[in-house]
């Protein structure tokens, strides 16, 4: 796996670097703003790009829109957002186009390697990755009379992690149920919200991720 | 041109209409001084209140003249209340002053353009004139032939230009005095309140850049050395499954990201306020900062009064963080802080006598000191050529 980072600070950067290269991850190029993430796409045409949200010049939401543009150029780049704060409306703004290939993660996960590595797997094969408080954050905004309420307690951590991004092997692992149970808690699910049932894993990502955010379904 | 011009005839409109008033203001000013008088051995006291009735009828002229609204209350009818009524005592300053300076600058600005007009026409009329008089406007001379009379006239542009100059400067001074003292006092009162919402606004702004700039230091700070430590970490552990002795150099680097998370976050809460501060003030702040000084550090204070604390905590981090400069890099053996009241500026100033080519590039200590001066309206300047000396100067507003 090829990748880029784009992040200003230095000592992270070289952390990042430092751990991705000794698992054996390519980090063909790294920038420190939007302007040199752009320039390292186009030059290394990496798999993923890593790119972290607040750089100069105004430290708000650069890497966001870098990330929206990369792929305009590339639509086959898949970028993984790293921020130190929680922020639904990035992550909403950044998958306004469909959610294949992206993902959206505070940065401490990086620390978890396991999770973060699986992650970013994740992404480079097209799936999708959204930070666990950011889900949390969509489930409990709704409304107190949603549909959400029909759920069992069961159904809402597979929801969760649905949300997240997570294919039904590792939704079963991450639970301790066999994949057949996921499997009937997914139909139950897609069910009750009134969801269409039976799509691939990143239009269910999409298709949650847009009813949570309260938005019609595409 | 042709708007200096019309600027310049509008104004003398205004200067020969205030030369009239002020004709009025001169007659009343001599009714005021004579009741004043008499009242003083008693006998005038009863007209007091009818002379303060005038008075008005004088002002209120003037205000509508100048279309300043009307007087905020009625004149007083009792001597006693005349006295201490406040829109009748503006009145009374309107009046000395109009009778004076209104009349002096009316007169002025009449006689300026008249001479002008007079010079340029002198060479039509000045056989009719005894020559020993001499020309128009302060000659004195005598003009005898068409030759000293062409000089004279040659005089009237100047006589013109120096009225398109002084006209419009001249009639607001003429008013100046009636637009101060004869405005409704709650006018006043309006003014102050915007003024002060104005500077409330002021403060707010630079609140939130204050915490726009704490943000910013946690943010770019602390958090991100906290999460290298986690990715280190995370690193290290992976690297012990791997090969124990390869986690060393991850748990080495993790350690000192933690480390230097810890004294970023020590120099953001200090910086925050300062709590010497609050027990010293700034001067006794500032010798405590010169006296730990690694360099000889002399310190020259004038600060009489107190300023806002969050304007003293950034003068104290100023001054902190570029004596923290002058004793790491440059080099120097002797520095001198000084801190000074100007007005309404709190001015420091750190000079070292060492290397120099100290720069104000990003993320140097400098750069921190201009986004918190900056927070707070305030000014930087840096003067460190190669070879030295270093001279840092912070300028702020107090807001006190």
């Amino acid at each position: 796996m090829r990748v880029v980072i784009a992040e200003d600070d230095a000592l992270l950067r070289e952390g990042l670097a430092l751990l991705l290269g000794s698992e054996g991850i390519d980090v063909v190029a790294t920038s420190t703003d939007a302007t040199g993430l752009l320039e390292d796409v186009d030059t290394h045409l990496p798999d993923v790009a890593v790119v972290d949200v607040r750089m100069p010049p105004t430290h708000t939401a650069e890497g966001i829109a870098a990330a929206v543009e990369a792929r305009r150029r590339h639509p086959d780049l898949r970028v993984l957002v790293l921020s130190a704060h929680v922020e639904p409306a990035f992550a909403a703004e950044l998958m306004a186009g469909g959610a294949a290939g992206l993902g959206y993660l505070l940065k401490e996960r990086v620390g978890r390697v396991e999770a973060f590595l699986e992650a970013l797997q994740r992404v480079a094969d097209g799936g999708t990755a959204i930070d666990p408080l950011v889900v949390e954050q969509l489930l409990t905004r709704q409304h107190p009379a949603s549909a959400l309420d029909r759920l069992s307690p069961r159904e809402r951590d597979v929801l969760g992690l649905m949300a997240e991004g997570l294919g039904n092997a590792a939704i079963a692992g991450r639970l301790v149920v066999t994949e057949g149970a996921v499997h009937k808690h997914i139909r139950s699910i897609f069910a009750k919200l009134d969801l269409p049932p039976g799509e691939q894993l990143d239009r269910r990502v999409a298709a949650v991720l847009r009813h949570l955010e309260g938005r019609p379904p595409a | 041109m042709a708007q200096r011009l019309r600027r310049t005839a509008d104004a003398l409109e205004r200067l020969v209409a205030g030369l009239g008033s002020a004709v009025v203001a001169i007659g009343t000013l001599i009714g005021v001084v004579v009741v004043a008088g008499l009242s003083l051995v008693g006998v005038g006291l009863p007209a007091v209140a009818p002379t303060a009735q005038v008075l008005r009828g004088v002002a209120d002229r003037e205000r509508r003249r100048l279309g300043l609204g009307p007087a905020d209350a009625p004149v007083p009818s009792t001597a006693r209340a005349t006295f201490a009524d406040p829109t009748t005592r503006r009145e009374l300053g309107w009046l000395a002053a109009h009778a004076t300076l209104g009349w002096l600058s009316g007169l002025v600005g009449l006689v300026l353009p008249l001479y002008a007009l007079q010079s340029l026409t002198f060479p039509l009329w000045f056989r009719w004139v005894d020559a020993e008089t001499g020309g128009p406007g302060p000659l004195v001379w005598p003009v005898r032939d068409l030759a000293d009379a062409l000089v004279v006239a040659a005089l009237g542009p100047v006589w013109a230009v120096l009225s398109v100059l002084v006209l419009p400067g001249l009639a607001r001074l003429q008013e100046w005095p009636a637009r101060h003292l004869l405005r409704p006092a709650g006018s006043e009162l309006a003014l102050r309140v915007a003024e002060l919402r104005a500077t409330r606004a002021a403060a707010l702004d630079a609140h939130a850049a204050e915490l726009r700039r704490i943000e910013r230091s946690l943010h770019d700070g602390t958090q991100n050395r906290l999460v290298a430590v986690s990715v280190l970490l995370g690193s290290a552990r992976r690297a012990v499954l791997r090969d124990p002795t390869t986690a060393a150099g991850s748990l080495e680097r993790a350690q000192s990201a933690a480390e230097a998370a810890l004294a970023e976050l020590r120099s953001v809460v200090r910086g925050i306020l300062p709590p010497i501060l609050d027990t010293e003030g700034l001067a006794g702040a500032l010798d405590g900062l010169a006296a730990g000084c690694a360099v000889p550090c002399s310190l020259e204070l004038d600060l009489p009064e107190r300023c806002a604390r969050a304007v003293e905590a950034t003068a104290y981090f100023a001054v902190s963080e570029a004596l923290t400069n002058v004793s790491r890099h440059s080099g120097a053996t002797r520095a001198r802080v000084t801190a000074a009241r100007h007005g309404h500026a709190l001015v420091v100033e750190v000079a070292d006598d060492g290397l120099g080519g100290a720069r104000d590039t990003t993320g140097s200590g400098l750069e921190g000191i201009r986004r918190r001066v900056e927070a707070h309206d305030g000014r930087l300047f840096l003067s460190s050529p190669p070879g030295g000396p270093t001279v840092l100067r912070v300028e702020l507003p107090c807001g006190s």
